[in-house]
This record gives C-alpha cells, sequence and structure tokens, in this order.
C-alpha cells in the first residue's frame, strides 16, 4: 500500500475519532439524554376528564417545616398532629394554639369538645384547650393506631399492627376487637400490607372500615359483623389503585365518602354504594411520590387535605353547578 | 560529560524528593484504604428508578439487578411491582406483568398472599417493578449492584449519569444496602 | 428474650409482615461477595516484576525476545484477565483527586500504580512503557507498516499528551468526571464487552495502529507525559549499542517509534554566542508563554466548567426555566423532586466554577511552560555525536538492540 492510500485512511481514521468523542459528550448533556426506556406509564391515568372533577381548590394553609403527622375537623378549627405537639389552626389558617404531647402522636379525632389522640398503641384524651383528660392502657407492644372514630360513648381505634378494629367505651375500657374475617375459618381478616388502615363513622352511625388489601369499604355492625362493602379495583378513574386503598378516608354530611389514594395520588368522592361520584382532585395537582394525604371534612361539606409533602392544607369547595 | 551527569542526577533526586512527599502527604493527610476494596452501591432511598441501571452499565445485561426484601413485602395478590396498573386479570399471564423480561415471578403462598421473587437470570435492573412496588406498594423492591457481575470500574458509567447521586463508592464492609437490614429513619411512618 | 424482640421491632421501624397461618419459610435476599478480593496485592507484584524483568532485558541481556513475551504476558494478565482496570494512566485521576478531597479515600493499590512506574522510569527508563501497560501492548503488538511522520508534526502533536494531562488533572480535582477512564479506547476490547461508541473508538485507534507505531501511547497518553519527563533522568538507560557506534542506521529502520536521535553535523553546530543569546531570549520567553497561557485558560475557564454535571444543570435551569416542566427530563424532573432549592444548586455550581477559574489558570500556564520546553528543545543546541535512544520517548522495546550489528 503506498504511503498515500494510508495517510488518508489514518486522517479519516483521526477525525472518526474526534467525531465519536464529540458524539459522546454531546449525547449526554443533560438536556440531551434519552428518555427512560422503562418508565412506568401512569401519564395515562393522571389526566382526569375535568367534567368528572366538580371540586375547586380554594385557599392553601403554608405550614410551618416541621413534619405533621394528621388532620381533623372539630369545632370549627382544624387540629393538626406533628411529631411531638398539637396544633389548632383556624379556617383562615391563623394559629390558634400549639401545645407539646407526651410521645409520637399517630392519629387524631374530634368528638363533641373531647380531643382523642393515638399514640402508636394507646389513646389519651384531651379537652378543646389541650388539657389530658385521660390515658387509656397499651393495646400491646405490637399495636399501631392509625385511626380513631368516635360516636356516642365508644370509640373504634383501627389498630393496623394486629390487623384488628378495637372497640372501646370512651372511659378507656376495650369491649372488643374484631379482625374482619368473613367466614369464621377463613385464614385472614383485614388485609393490611402498609400502615394505611383507616375507618371512620357516618352521618347516621354506621361504621365503616377501609379493608386496604382488598381495596374494599366495609359496614360492620356495632357487634363487629360484616354488615356489607364494596370494593373498586383498577388504577382507572372509578376505582382505587394500587394494591392498597383508598389510603384514607373521611364521610360527607350526605354519607357519601372522600377517599384519598397512594401511588397514584388522587382525592375522589364515592357514594355510600360504591359509584365514583366526582373527582376532587385530579393527580396533576400532585408531585410524583407524594404521599396520600390525611383528609377531614368540614361541617359545610368543604374537603381539608394534609399534604405531607407540600406542608400545606388544601381546601376544597363544591364548584357551583 | 560531568555537567550532565550532574544535573541529570539532582533531577533524578529532586523528583524522587517530589514523589515521596506527594506519597506521605496522601498517605498521612489524606485517606488511604489498604484493607479490602471500594465498591459501588446505589441507596435504594435516593434511588429514582430512571431505567438508566439497565442502560449504562458497560456490560451488556447490567450488574444492577432487582432485590426483593420479603420482610417488608405485603405478599399483595395484587401486587404494584408485579402487575401492570390496570390489568383485568391477576395471574401470571405476560400481557399482565410490568417487568420487560419476565424475571419477576409469582407464586401462591395461602389466601390471599403471594410470593414474589426475581429470576437474577432475566432481571436487566431496569427498575419498572421497583417504581411500581415504591408508588404503589411498600418499596420491598429496590435495585442493587450485585458484586460478582460488577467490574468495579474505576469511575462507574450509571454513577455518572444517576440524576439523584444514588451511586457512590463505599468499603466492601457495607457492600450491599439491603432494605430492612438497617435502620432508616425515613422508612415506614404510620400517618392517620 | 421478648425485650430483645421489642427492641428490635422499635429500632428496625418496620411496619409487621403477614401473619402465615400455613407453613411458610420466608427466604432472604443474597448478597453476593465480588470476584477476586485480595487479587490487588497479585497485581502489584506482578507489575513490579514485569517492570524489572523489562529491565533486565533492556539493558542487561539485550533481548528483544525477552521483551516481546513479557509484552504479550501483559496484555493477557493486565489486559484480557485484569481487564485492564485499575491501570496507571487511569491512577493520575485517582491521585489527583486524593489531593483536592480530604474526604475521597484513595486506595492503596491505585497509589502504587501510580508511583512505580514513574520510580522504576527515574531509574531504568519507561520500562513501564516496554511490556507492562497493557494499553501499550495491545498496540505495540499490532504494528504492522509504521510510516514515518515528519517532526513537526510530531513535535506538534507531542503537546496532546500534556493537554490531556492537564485536562484530566483539572476534571478530576473538580470532581467533573474521569476522562480518561471514559474515554479508554482499550479497555472495551479487553472486557470484550461494552458500549458500542466505546468498542468503535478502540477499534479505531487499533486500525491507526497498524500503521502509526503506538498512536495512543506516542500522542495522547496523559501518563506517558509524565514518564517522558522522569525518564529523561533515569540513571540507567536502554543503549542501542553495547560498546561503540558505527553509525550503519540500522537501528532507526527498526524504531518505529522515531525515538532515535540522530548525530549532528558539523554544519549545524551554531556559534557559542548565539547560543547564549538564544539561551537568554528562552529565560524571558518561557514566563511571558506561560502568562500567556494562563491568561487564555482563564477565559475559557466557563466554557471547561459546562463538562460539570452540577454546574451545566444549574445553568440549564436558570436559562431555560420551562424545562422545568419537561416531564421526560429524568435529571431535572428528580432534582426539583429532591427538594434541593435552585439557590443551593447555584451556589454549588458557582463554588465549582471557582475552583475552575483557578484550575484553568493553572493548566493554561502549565500548557505554555511545556510549550515554551518544546519549542527550548528544538531551538537550543545541544551536541550529538551518535545515534542514541532518545531518554523522553524510547519506550525500552528493544527492538533497536537485535538489529544492531555491534557486539
Amino acid at each position: 500500500m503506498n504511503r498515500k492510500v494510508i495517510i488518508s485512511i489514518l486522517i479519516l481514521l483521526a477525525l472518526g475519532i474526534i467525531f465519536l468523542v464529540v458524539l459522546d459528550i454531546r449525547k449526554n448533556r443533560t438536556d440531551a439524554r434519552p428518555d427512560n426506556p422503562y418508565a412506568l406509564g401512569l401519564e395515562e391515568f393522571a389526566t382526569v376528564d375535568s367534567a368528572l372533577v366538580k371540586y375547586r381548590e380554594v385557599l392553601d394553609l403554608e405550614l410551618n417545616e416541621t413534619e405533621k403527622r394528621g388532620i381533623a375537623f372539630g369545632m370549627e378549627k382544624i387540629w393538626l398532629i406533628g411529631d411531638d405537639y398539637l396544633q389548632v389552626i383556624s379556617t383562615e389558617g391563623e394559629q390558634l394554639m400549639k401545645r407539646e404531647l407526651p410521645g409520637s402522636p399517630t392519629c387524631i379525632t374530634i368528638y363533641q369538645s373531647d380531643i382523642y389522640i393515638g399514640f402508636t398503641n394507646l389513646i389519651r384524651v384531651y379537652d378543646y384547650e389541650g388539657n389530658q383528660k385521660s390515658s387509656w392502657a397499651s393495646a400491646g407492644d405490637s399495636a399501631i393506631f392509625t385511626s380513631l372514630a368516635v360516636r356516642d360513648s365508644f370509640l373504634y381505634a383501627a389498630d393496623a399492627g394486629k390487623r384488628r378494629v378495637l372497640k372501646y367505651r370512651t372511659d378507656g375500657t376495650l369491649l372488643a376487637a374484631f379482625d374482619g374475617k368473613r367466614e369464621p375459618d377463613a385464614l385472614h381478616g383485614f388485609i393490611i400490607p402498609s400502615p394505611y388502615f383507616d375507618l371512620a363513622i357516618a352521618p347516621d352511625g354506621e361504621l365503616w372500615v377501609v379493608n386496604p388489601g382488598n381495596l374494599a369499604l366495609e359496614n360492620y355492625t356495632p357487634e363487629g359483623r360484616l354488615r356489607g362493602y364494596w370494593n373498586k379495583t383498577g388504577a382507572d378513574i372509578n376505582g382505587f389503585s394500587g394494591c392498597c386503598g383508598p389510603a384514607q378516608i373521611a364521610i360527607l354530611p350526605d354519607g357519601s365518602f372522600v377517599t384519598a389514594e397512594k401511588g397514584l395520588v388522587r382525592i375522589k368522592v364515592h357514594r355510600a354504594s360504591g359509584e365514583l361520584e366526582s373527582v376532587v382532585a385530579p393527580p396533576q395537582l400532585f408531585a410524583n411520590g407524594t404521599h396520600a394525604p390525611d383528609l377531614a371534612v368540614g361541617s359545610r361539606g368543604e374537603i381539608y387535605a394534609l399534604d405531607f409533602d407540600r406542608k400545606m392544607i388544601r381546601i376544597f369547595e363544591r364548584k357551583k353547578p | 560529560m560531568n555537567r550532565k551527569i550532574f544535573l541529570t542526577q539532582s533531577g533524578r533526586w529532586v523528583l524522587l524528593g517530589g514523589l515521596a512527599y506527594l506519597t506521605g502527604h496522601i498517605f498521612f493527610k489524606r485517606k488511604v484504604s489498604a484493607s479490602g476494596k471500594y465498591v459501588w452501591q446505589i441507596d435504594p432511598f435516593k434511588c429514582s428508578q430512571c431505567g438508566r441501571c439497565a442502560t449504562q452499565c458497560v456490560r451488556d445485561l447490567s450488574a444492577v439487578k432487582c432485590v426483593h426484601a420479603y420482610s417488608l413485602c405485603g405478599y399483595c395478590d395484587l401486587c404494584g411491582g408485579y402487575f401492570k396498573p390496570n390489568t383485568l386479570s391477576l395471574n401470571t399471564g405476560a400481557e399482565n406483568q410490568l417487568c420487560p423480561t419476565g424475571a419477576l415471578t409469582r407464586k401462591f403462598v395461602e389466601e390471599p398472599f403471594f410470593e414474589y421473587t426475581i429470576d437474577e437470570e432475566l432481571c436487566n435492573g431496569c427498575g419498572k417493578c421497583v417504581k411500581g412496588c415504591t408508588s404503589f406498594g411498600n418499596g420491598s423492591l429496590h435495585l442493587q449492584i450485585r458484586h460478582d457481575l460488577c467490574q468495579n470500574c474505576n469511575e462507574c458509567s450509571i454513577a455518572r449519569l444517576c440524576p439523584s447521586d444514588a451511586i457512590t463508592r463505599v468499603p466492601i464492609e457495607t457492600a450491599y444496602q439491603i432494605k430492612g437490614d438497617f435502620i432508616n429513619p425515613a422508612l415506614i411512618k404510620p400517618k392517620g | 428474650m421478648l425485650f430483645a424482640a421489642f427492641n428490635s421491632l422499635q429500632a428496625q421501624q418496620r411496619f409487621p409482615k403477614p401473619e402465615f397461618k400455613t407453613e411458610y419459610t420466608q427466604p432472604s435476599p443474597t448478597t453476593p461477595e465480588p470476584r477476586g478480593v485480595g487479587m490487588e496485592f497479585v497485581d502489584v507484584a506482578l507489575l513490579i516484576l514485569v517492570m524489572s524483568l523489562t529491565a533486565w532485558f533492556a539493558i542487561k541481556k539485550r533481548s528483544r525476545k525477552g521483551i516481546l513475551w513479557l509484552t504479550v504476558f501483559s496484555a493477557v494478565y493486565f489486559g484480557f484477565y485484569r481487564n485492564g482496570c485499575i491501570c496507571s494512566v487511569g491512577s493520575i485521576q485517582n491521585v489527583a483527586l486524593a489531593l483536592a478531597d480530604p474526604k475521597y479515600v484513595i486506595s492503596l493499590y491505585a497509589l502504587l500504580f501510580f508511583l512505580l512506574p514513574l520510580v522504576f522510569s527515574l531509574f531504568f527508563g519507561r520500562v513501564f512503557c516496554g511490556a507492562a501497560c497493557p494499553l501499550g501492548a495491545l498496540q505495540d503488538l499490532l504494528i504492522f507498516k509504521p510510516i514515518t511522520i515528519a517532526p513537526w508534526l510530531r513535535k506538534t502533536l507531542g503537546v496532546l499528551p500534556y493537554v490531556y494531562l492537564g485536562l484530566s488533572v483539572l476534571f478530576a480535582v473538580t470532581g467533573t468526571e474521569f476522562i480518561i477512564c471514559r474515554y479508554d479506547p482499550f479497555i472495551g476490547i479487553y472486557r470484550m464487552n461494552g458500549p458500542y461508541l466505546m468498542i468503535l473508538l478502540g477499534i479505531a485507534f487499533l486500525l491507526m495502529g497498524l500503521f502509526i507505531a503506538r498512536p495512543y501511547c506516542r500522542f495522547l497518553c496523559p501518563y506517558g507525559a509524565l514518564l517522558n519527563i522522569t525518564s529523561r533522568f533515569s540513571r540507567r538507560h536502554l543503549s542501542v549499542y553495547p560498546t561503540k557506534c558505527i553509525e550503519c542506521k540500522l537501528c532507526t529502520t527498526a524504531c518505529p517509534f522515531e525515538a532515535i536521535d540522530f548525530p549532528d553535523s558539523e554544519k549545524e553546530r551554531p556559534d557559542p554566542k548565539k547560543s547564549t543569546r538564544r539561551f537568554l531570549l528562552f529565560l524571558i520567553l518561557i514566563p511571558v508563554l506561560m502568562a500567556a497561557g494562563g491568561w487564555i485558560g482563564s477565559k475559557s475557564h466557563v466554557f471547561l466548567s459546562k463538562a460539570n454535571q452540577t454546574v451545566y444543570t444549574a445553568e440549564l435551569l436558570i436559562s431555560h426555566p420551562e424545562l422545568r416542566k419537561d416531564p421526560l427530563n429524568l435529571d431535572i424532573q428528580t432534582f426539583l423532586a429532591s427538594g434541593k432549592s435552585l439557590e443551593t444548586l447555584t451556589e454549588e455550581a458557582s463554588a465549582i466554577r471557582d475552583k475552575f477559574y483557578v484550575g484553568s489558570w493553572i493548566l493554561g500556564a502549565f500548557l505554555g511552560l511545556v510549550i515554551g520546553f518544546m519549542a527550548f528543545n528544538q531551538l537550543i543546541f545541544r551536541r550529538k555525536n551518535e545515534y542514541q535512544a532518545n531518554r523522553g520517548t524510547c519506550y525500552s522495546c528493544a527492538r533497536c538492540l537485535d538489529y544492531c550489528p555491534v557486539e
């Protein structure tokens, strides 16, 4: 091979090398990288038909940086529990009270003028000024209370640790526990894969408990017998997405359920029979990876959602028709 | 040529002295690891499941594999990491599965619990099941670098592009960060 | 028992798993051990052995065959078996980063791989390049029909290794990237596995290597730039002839790297006065070149800093805020979801850019110095009486030794 040919090949190779290096540099710029070919496509569920969205976000109350654990509505005020304190704010966002708590609260509910706060495995009762009225016995080391509901003189506590619902009298006596088994010889009752286990009492006095593993809402008699249930599976708008849900619920004055899901975070309203009534907050309103917001319902039917990641209370009201 | 030899010799001593100073500085003022290796590790709590573990590894089939922390798993029938978000039927049909290579297997344990295992020979480290499990489930599925496969490059090609800087160099004693083995305050907190 | 269980439950903060009623044993995740732990010690020992043998074959035994077999051994062991990583060329970055960052832990083996070839070169010349370096070994074994390159081109391209050295140290120190590793052409071939861009680069270099002997070693290798300097001060060095040169020029035909210096003729020697003047000229020129180089370097620091991820992302977000809404850009989305504020990112980016400013000044001044010295070498006369291996560029491959007819 004569010299000229070799030199031209060498020049070509040198240019090729420079080209490859430049190509590599350019391809790795932050704005030029290829998309993720293994992305989990949740986009199709992220957009919701706007005709279904019958609520609008009217107000956002920014909270301070410390971590919040739960929200409840009572006596026309918003009650929040943080990692070691109880905080009361007005519906306009003004802080009215803050009291330290002896321990880490996990759930809160308000009935008449008593505040019931669950601390992992025991319950304490406070008055509306934040003074402790009583402290009940522990339910055991592996109990984890995730939700409380009170009606008349009975309190129902959702124990996610032992997968059961405990029934107390409001003086602290433990009356009963039920584990949601459909048949006496069934292996398991409440299926609780993750620490989201919510319950609520409807305005007509009925106890509704979420069975997260079955994506169902179950109605129990005061004796703990299953009266009825409905479930909705699926990531589409009519169902509850993922393997456990809905993560949080609250009940509106007309008996329909406000539900918040985890994973594909959205807030919806389902009728007591289970059909979807409307969407309160579609997934677009939440950032990726947000936890399911905690819910509380106000006296006019407005919905308070405690957004843990954005650290704010988002207030939704029904749109005028 | 005495001058030349003299210059060469003094130059040599200067350079030797310089190298000795450099070595001494590194030995005494910096950290030198002689015992064992340093390896690359994924922090599963920082991982954002971007898919680059599958595409960027210098190996054909990535050294990153999905690992299952069974003690964190809910054993759900409707597994968020196994099934596509809107599957019609909960069976092991390939059309229902998220995993592009079919590496995640489902086995009945007892009603209503199912065990999910990863076949490491099929797993390509794409993180799709991890994303599903973290969003919808307990986050028991997570990605880890398997050190019997990893080449331990001087600079990990995946670490270079990780959007959340989840891959760092750690001593070999703590080579793996398997979930459930250690304390993470942000792990799972019951929220009422 | 109960107390321990209680404590562990509290410590692990793990949500209780389902209680299985049937006989079910839960498997545990596996943690496979890495391969080859402890092999580094063997690597260092073999490195020392190979370099010592190369020195012996080149200087004492004067045998090309021995070095050839050592080259093959290096390609097989350090190359194909150990996959060419960690290597001395890349160790520059590890050492630079260790000096700059007190938190960086450098492995002892990386440090030894950096030091040992340099120390050997101070005593025996570039014996590392001759037979121990896996990158060099591969290129050396694939020389087919080497052409000669015009001296002006050779000398000009000879600046590139210093540029590469400076850039790789700059990028390593600022924590940007290990560019030597990224653009290592041969590691993809040694691993027989890799992204196609890497393999293509390797093949291109090997094809070049068929006609230009050791292209990477001669015109790019940053470690070679260091060895070039240290080797000039070596105590002993490969000598083409054992006793006396008869000026037959056979050695120059043998050397594919044009590393053998020609003796000068009577006509070329200038008068001493001119030499002194030239010498003084360079005494002034070199600082000027350094200042000019440093100034140019500082002007390019913004451009260079863009290679850094943090700086580039910060700039991107500031100049294109609409990209925040782009759901497909993973890096920006992950950054936004991480909770880190743009202010923090911008602060970090500014700190890095300042480091680049200082670094680019030093880089520019260093390159000015290098260019100054190269010009100095060219224009200042040195008396050469015989054909002898150039101490800076000879790899001690011993090809010339077989050709020299002198006994």
